[in-house]
C-alpha cells in the first residue's frame, strides 16, 4: 500500500495544527457557528443527535494492521470502545468530544491517517472495489489511480467550497463492487480497440431524494489525462452547480438540467484549455505510485494447503458453510479472500469493537501480510489468505463473533445509524435491523433465498443506499411514528438500477413480516437458480405489491 | 475596512468603489465599478483615463470581464457567503488568462479561506473589521505542502523540485 513520504506526513501534521487552531478559535468565540460548521465538516466532524461524530478517512478502503490497532486504541481512549464502517469505506466514531478531536487527529497522523474531507461540500474520499488487485478479470488495479486522485483532491484550494459534496469511485474492470454508477463521478478502467488502458467516465450519479444513475460523458480517457479531465468537470460544476437550494446542488441535477451532451460539451471545452497544463500526469509519477501496489509476496507453496483445506472442509460442516459464504476466489492459486462479517446477530450492522479491531489487526499480521480492507457493504476483507491458514483464521474470527456466515445474504444488510445517532434521520433503523435478524434467523432459509441485497436508510438522504438494493427500506416519519417505504429491484452493481416503490409505507412492526411476504412471492415465481433481483426484473413489482397490500379478511 | 495586500496590512487603498450616482464625477480616477454599472457603461469606462476595476460575483457574466481584461487593473470578486466557492474558480481563470492586476476578495472573507484564495490567484483581501486581526496573516502557508498545482505554482507535487 501507499507509504507516506516526508511531504505527505508534513501535510497531515500541518492540517492537524491548523484544525487545532480553528477549534481553539471557535471555542474562544472567534469563529461564528456557521463558519466553523463548514470547517469542521471538511474535517469529518458532525454534531449529531447525542454527541459529535468523527468520520475518519480510509482512502480507497485500505489499511494496515498498525492503523487498525491505532483505531482500536482511539476508540478506547476517546470513545466508547467501538467504531462503525461506512458505505464509503470510512470509519466513524460516534462519541468523540469536540475539544478532543485535535488530539484524536494528532494520534491518527502518527499512523498516516486523518479525517480530511470526509464530509462537507468538497471532494470526498475516493473509493474502489474491495477486491482490487485480486480479481482475475480486472483490467488494471484501480488503487494506484485512487491514490493519484487522493493526492489531487487533498486540500484542493479551488474545489473546497463546492455547491455540494462530491464523490468519486473507481473500478478496475467490468465488475462493480464500488457502486460507481451512483457516484458524482464513476471511473471505469477499460481497454480501447488499440489495446490501451484508460477510463470510461460517468458523471451525475447519486442517491438522496432524487436518485440518478451516472451517465457516460467520455467512453475513453487516456490515463495521463485523468487529472486534467477531472479538473475540467469540477470547474464546470463549481461555476454552474446550483447554490440556491441544497437539494438541487449535486452535479446530478446540473447534468440532468443541461442534458448530458451539453454538460459534456462544457467539460470538453474547458478540458481543451487545460489538458496540456502541468497537471497532466507523467509516466514517472504513475510508475512511482504503481510501485506501491505491487502484488503481495505470495508463497509458491500455498497450493500445498489445498489438500489440508479439502479435509477440513469435509470434516467440519460449520467451517464449510463459512467458507462457502464468506470467502471468495483469488487470482493467485492457493489463496482466498476472506470477508470478515460485521453483521452479527442483533448488533448494529457495520460496528466493530476495540477488541475485534485488535483481533483483526493480529490476524492480518499472521495471515494476510498485515493488510485490512473496509468494504462498501460495511464489512472488512482479508484479501490474501493461504488455503492452509483458512481453518485457523476462521476459528479465531468465530471466537470473536466475526464469522457469521451471512455475506451476500439477507442479513448482510447495509444500514445507516438512523434515528438512534443521526440528527438528520426521520426514523430508527437499528431496531428494524434487529427485527429482520430475529425473523430470519434460520440459515437454511436464508441460503435458499440466496444472493440478495437488503439496504435500509433512516431518511431520504439515503446513506443506507436503499434505492440501489434488491430490497430497499426507507424510514419515514408519520405524525411522530416510524413507517417504512419499500422499494424492489435496485442494484448498485454493474447492472445498476433504481428500485421501484411498491406502495404506501408500512408500520414498523410489520417490516419483517412484509419482507417475508415478498420473499414468498419470489420463491413462488423464481425460475431455477434465478436470483431475487432477476425475478423482480422479470415479473415486475406488481405481484409483490398485490400480495403485500392484499386486504386482510 | 482592513485590507491585506500581498500578505501585509495595507495602510491605504487607492481604489474608490463608485456607484451609479458618482461614477461620472470620478471617471478619470482609479475606480472599481460594480458589474451592473460596468455592463451598462462599458464603452465609456473603457475609454476613461483612470485605472479601472470591476467588482463581480458568481451570478454575473464573468465573460464580459474576461473580454476586457486588457483594460482592467483590478478585479474584485465578491463572496456572498462563506460557503460560496465560485470566486476561487474566477481567480484561477483570471490568472490563467494572463491577468496580472490585483484580484481582490471582498464580501465574506475571513482567516480560514485566505490560504486557498491566495493559491487560486487572489493577492488582496478586504476583511470586515469584526473579523480582522493582525495575526491573521499567519494563515498564509499554514499547510506547506501542496499536492496540486494552482495559480501560485502550476506544478503539482510530481513536477515539483
Amino acid at each position: 500500500m501507499y507509504q507516506y513520504n516526508e511531504q505527505d506526513q508534513s501535510l497531515i501534521n500541518d492540517r492537524v495544527a491548523q484544525y487545532r487552531d480553528q477549534t481553539r478559535r471557535f471555542l474562544a468565540g472567534e469563529i461564528p457557528d456557521e463558519e466553523f460548521r463548514a470547517l469542521r465538516l471538511m474535517n469529518g466532524l458532525y454534531i449529531q443527535r447525542q454527541a459529535p461524530m468523527l468520520r475518519i478517512a480510509v482512502p480507497y478502503g485500505l489499511m494496515n494492521s498498525t492503523q487498525v490497532r491505532k483505531l482500536a486504541d482511539i476508540t478506547r481512549k476517546y470513545d466508547k470502545g467501538y467504531a462503525h464502517v461506512t458505505t464509503r469505506t470510512n470509519i466513524q466514531l460516534n462519541w468523540p468530544k469536540l475539544e478532543e478531536v485535535p488530539d484524536i487527529l494528532a494520534e491518527l497522523a502518527e499512523v498516516q491517517m486523518h479525517a480530511i474531507q470526509t464530509s462537507g461540500n468538497c471532494l470526498r474520499n475516493t473509493t474502489t472495489d474491495h477486491f482490487a488487485g485480486i480479481v482475475p478479470d480486472e483490467i488494471e488495479d484501480p488503487r494506484p489511480w485512487c491514490e493519484i486522485i487522493r493526492q489531487w483532491t487533498t486540500l484542493h484550494p479551488e474545489f473546497a467550497y463546492l455547491p455540494r459534496k462530491f464523490k468519486i469511485a473507481v473500478t478496475g474492470g467490468p465488475e462493480d463492487r464500488a457502486a460507481s454508477q451512483v457516484h458524482d463521478i464513476g471511473l471505469h478502467l477499460v481497454k480501447n480497440d488499440a489495446g490501451e488502458v484508460g477510463f470510461e467516465v460517468l458523471v451525475g450519479g447519486g442517491l438522496g431524494r432524487t436518485p440518478h444513475i451516472g451517465k457516460v460523458i467520455r467512453e475513453f480517457l487516456p490515463q495521463k489525462d485523468l487529472l486534467t479531465y477531472l479538473e475540467a468537470i469540477l470547474r464546470v460544476y463549481n461555476l454552474n452547480g446550483r447554490r440556491d437550494n441544497k437539494y438541487k446542488a449535486r452535479i446530478k441535477i446540473l447534468v440532468s438540467a443541461l442534458g448530458v451532451e451539453e454538460f459534456a460539451k462544457l467539460v470538453e471545452a474547458e478540458w481543451d484549455i487545460i489538458r496540456d497544463t502541468e497537471t497532466r500526469l507523467t509516466d514517472e509519477h504513475i510508475d512511482r505510485i504503481k510501485g506501491f501496489f505491487e502484488p503481495q509476496p505470495y508463497a509458491a507453496d500455498a497450493v500445498d494447503g489445498l489438500a489440508v483445506l479439502g479435509n477440513q472442509l469435509e470434516d467440519d460442516a460449520e467451517f464449510r458453510v463459512w467458507y462457502e459464504r464468506n470467502t471468495r476466489d483469488h487470482k493467485v492459486a492457493g489463496y482466498r479472500a476472506v470477508i470478515v462479517s460485521l453483521k452479527p446477530h442483533l448488533k448494529a450492522p457495520g460496528d466493530i469493537t476495540d477488541v475485534q479491531l485488535d483481533v483483526v489487526a493480529d490476524l492480518a499480521d499472521k495471515y494476510n501480510f498485515g493488510e485490512i480492507r473496509s468494504t462498501h457493504d460495511q464489512n472488512l476483507v482479508l484479501a490474501h489468505v493461504a488455503a492452509g491458514d483458512l481453518y485457523n483464521l476462521w476459528k479465531s474470527l468465530n471466537d470473536n463473533n466475526l464469522a457469521r456466515p451471512n455475506i451476500g445474504t439477507l442479513t448482510d444488510m447495509i444500514v445507516c445509524p438512523g434515528f438512534d445517532f443521526c440528527s438528520l434521520a426521520n426514523a430508527h433503523t437499528l431496531n428494524v435491523a434487529d427485527q429482520i435478524n430475529q425473523k430470519f434467523d434460520d440459515f437454511d432459509y436464508i441460503y435458499d433465498i440466496g444472493e440478495i441485497k437488503l439496504n435500509m436508510s433512516g431518511c431520504i438522504n439515503a446513506c443506507g443506499h436503499h434505492h440501489v438494493a434488491h430490497i430497499g427500506i426507507l424510514g419515514v416519519d408519520k405524525k411522530g411514528e416510524d413507517f417504512y417505504q419499500i422499494t424492489l429491484g435496485g442494484s448498485s452493481r454493474e447492472d445498476a438500477s433504481l428500485g421501484k416503490i411498491i406502495g404506501k409505507a408500512i408500520p414498523q412492526a410489520d417490516v419483517a413480516d412484509t419482507i417475508e411476504t415478498i420473499l414468498q412471492v419470489y420463491v413462488e415465481h423464481r425460475a431455477e437458480e434465478e436470483r431475487f433481483i432477476d425475478t423482480v426484473r422479470r415479473i415486475g413489482v406488481a405481484p409483490f405489491k398485490e400480495r403485500v397490500y392484499a386486504p386482510v379478511n | 475596512m482592513p485590507l491585506l495586500i500581498n500578505r501585509a496590512v495595507a495602510t491605504e487603498d487607492n481604489w474608490l468603489l463608485v456607484d451609479a450616482d458618482n461614477v461620472e464625477a470620478h471617471l478619470n480616477e482609479d475606480i472599481v465599478v460594480p458589474f451592473e454599472l460596468f455592463a451598462e457603461l462599458t464603452e465609456t469606462l473603457l475609454a476613461s483615463e483612470g485605472g479601472l476595476g470591476v467588482q463581480i460575483n458568481g451570478d454575473q457574466d464573468f465573460d464580459l470581464v474576461l473580454q476586457n481584461l486588457q483594460r482592467l487593473s483590478l478585479v474584485a470578486v465578491e463572496f456572498p457567503a462563506f460557503t460560496d466557492g465560485r470566486g476561487f474558480s474566477f481567480a484561477r481563470i483570471l490568472r490563467r488568462s494572463g491577468f496580472t492586476g490585483q484580484i481582490r476578495a471582498v464580501g465574506d472573507v475571513s482567516q480560514d479561506r485566505l490560504e486557498y484564495m491566495e493559491r487560486c490567484g487572489f493577492d488582496a483581501f478586504a476583511i470586515a473589521d469584526e473579523r480582522f486581526s493582525e495575526s491573521m496573516v499567519q494563515a498564509f502557508g499554514e499547510v506547506s505542502v501542496h499536492y496540486q498545482g494552482c495559480a501560485d505554482d502550476e506544478r503539482p507535487i510530481f513536477r515539483q523540485q
